[in-house]
């Protein structure tokens, strides 16, 4: 004969027991580890630092009319390519600078996309990189347009072009 | 039910009171984490940089000396390939009786789209 007695605290029990296990399913879910699916946040920061940095170079020194750095760092084509160690010095000096003594730990991969009006394709030229990608880094893209009066290759004529400066952007 | 003994009902009350604020807050914890992703990833989605740049250098392609022809071309070409995006725009350069510029621009990348008429200050 089984008996009956207590059978609220039965209920009770199992009460207790339904939210201790749901309580315990949204503490697990709610879980604060950062993933790599989570790094969009840190993302969207470096994207806005690194665009703000382009922006700033492509734009006059004090305000005065002419040409902006990035212009000519494009514009002044050595033997050695374009003029990366420039654009090495300017970019790292915005994007790594911050306040107190230690810098901050941003890399990059530059290249300028043009289009090739002979072969109808849009190419890449390496501009400069402080750091080899390896492919295991997360990086972001910004890119800033520069309208340079230059010849590329696909043709012969010097004239206006807009190009388009490409970085990828990471940090270590 | 006769020889339950039912004394002690506060302690049993406020074992559920303190069970429930627990559910309650975990609610709200688990509720906080995806808050800041969603915001982060749509604003990642938003092209608000890709839109501000070829605004920008389409404003300034109206300021250069010399053909533009080209450069309009650069513009759609690379926009293209590079940016996912379908970009037009027309400029209407200023007249002997009108000293404005007009430059209608449109910009759709299949996600967003942004047109816009500029006129010169």
């Amino acid at each position: 004969m089984v008996k009956d007695d207590g059978q609220l605290y039965t209920i009770e029990g199992v009460a207790a027991g339904m939210i201790m296990l749901f309580t315990a399913y949204l503490v697990l879910g709610a879980t604060s580890v950062y993933t790599p699916g989570d790094t969009h946040i840190s993302d969207m920061q470096i994207e806005q630092t690194g665009t703000d940095a382009l922006r700033m170079m492509n734009t006059q020194v004090n305000g005065t009319s002419g040409t902006s750095p990035l212009h000519d760092i494009i514009y002044n084509n050595g033997a050695s390519g374009f003029n990366g160690p420039e654009f090495n010095t300017l970019f790292l000096n915005y994007v790594n600078n911050r306040t107190g003594s230690e810098t901050d730990d941003l890399h990059y991969s530059a290249s300028v996309t043009y289009y090739d009006i002979n072969n109808r394709t849009t190419e890449s030229l390496p501009l400069t990189s402080n750091r080899n990608l390896t492919g295991g880094e997360h990086p972001v893209r910004v890119t800033e347009w520069v309208i340079v009066n230059k010849q590329f290759p696909g043709t012969n004529l010097v004239e206006n072009r807009s190009v388009l400066v490409e970085v990828l952007l990471w940090r270590d | 039910m006769a020889g339950l003994n039912d004394d002690a009902q506060w302690i049993v009350m406020m074992g559920f009171v303190v069970s429930f604020s627990f559910f309650f807050l975990a609610m709200i914890l688990n509720q906080s984490t995806v808050v800041g992703q969603t915001t982060a990833e749509s604003v990642l989605d938003f092209p608000k940089n890709d839109i501000r740049d070829v605004r920008s250098v389409i404003i300034q392609s109206t300021e250069v000396t010399g053909s533009t022809v080209d450069l309009k071309n650069d513009i759609i070409k690379i926009a293209q390939s590079r940016k996912g995006a379908v970009i037009s725009y027309t400029v209407t350069p200023p007249t002997s009786s009108d000293p404005k510029t007009y430059i209608s621009i449109h910009y759709n990348n299949g996600v967003t789209a942004y047109n816009e008429s500029w006129t010169s200050p």
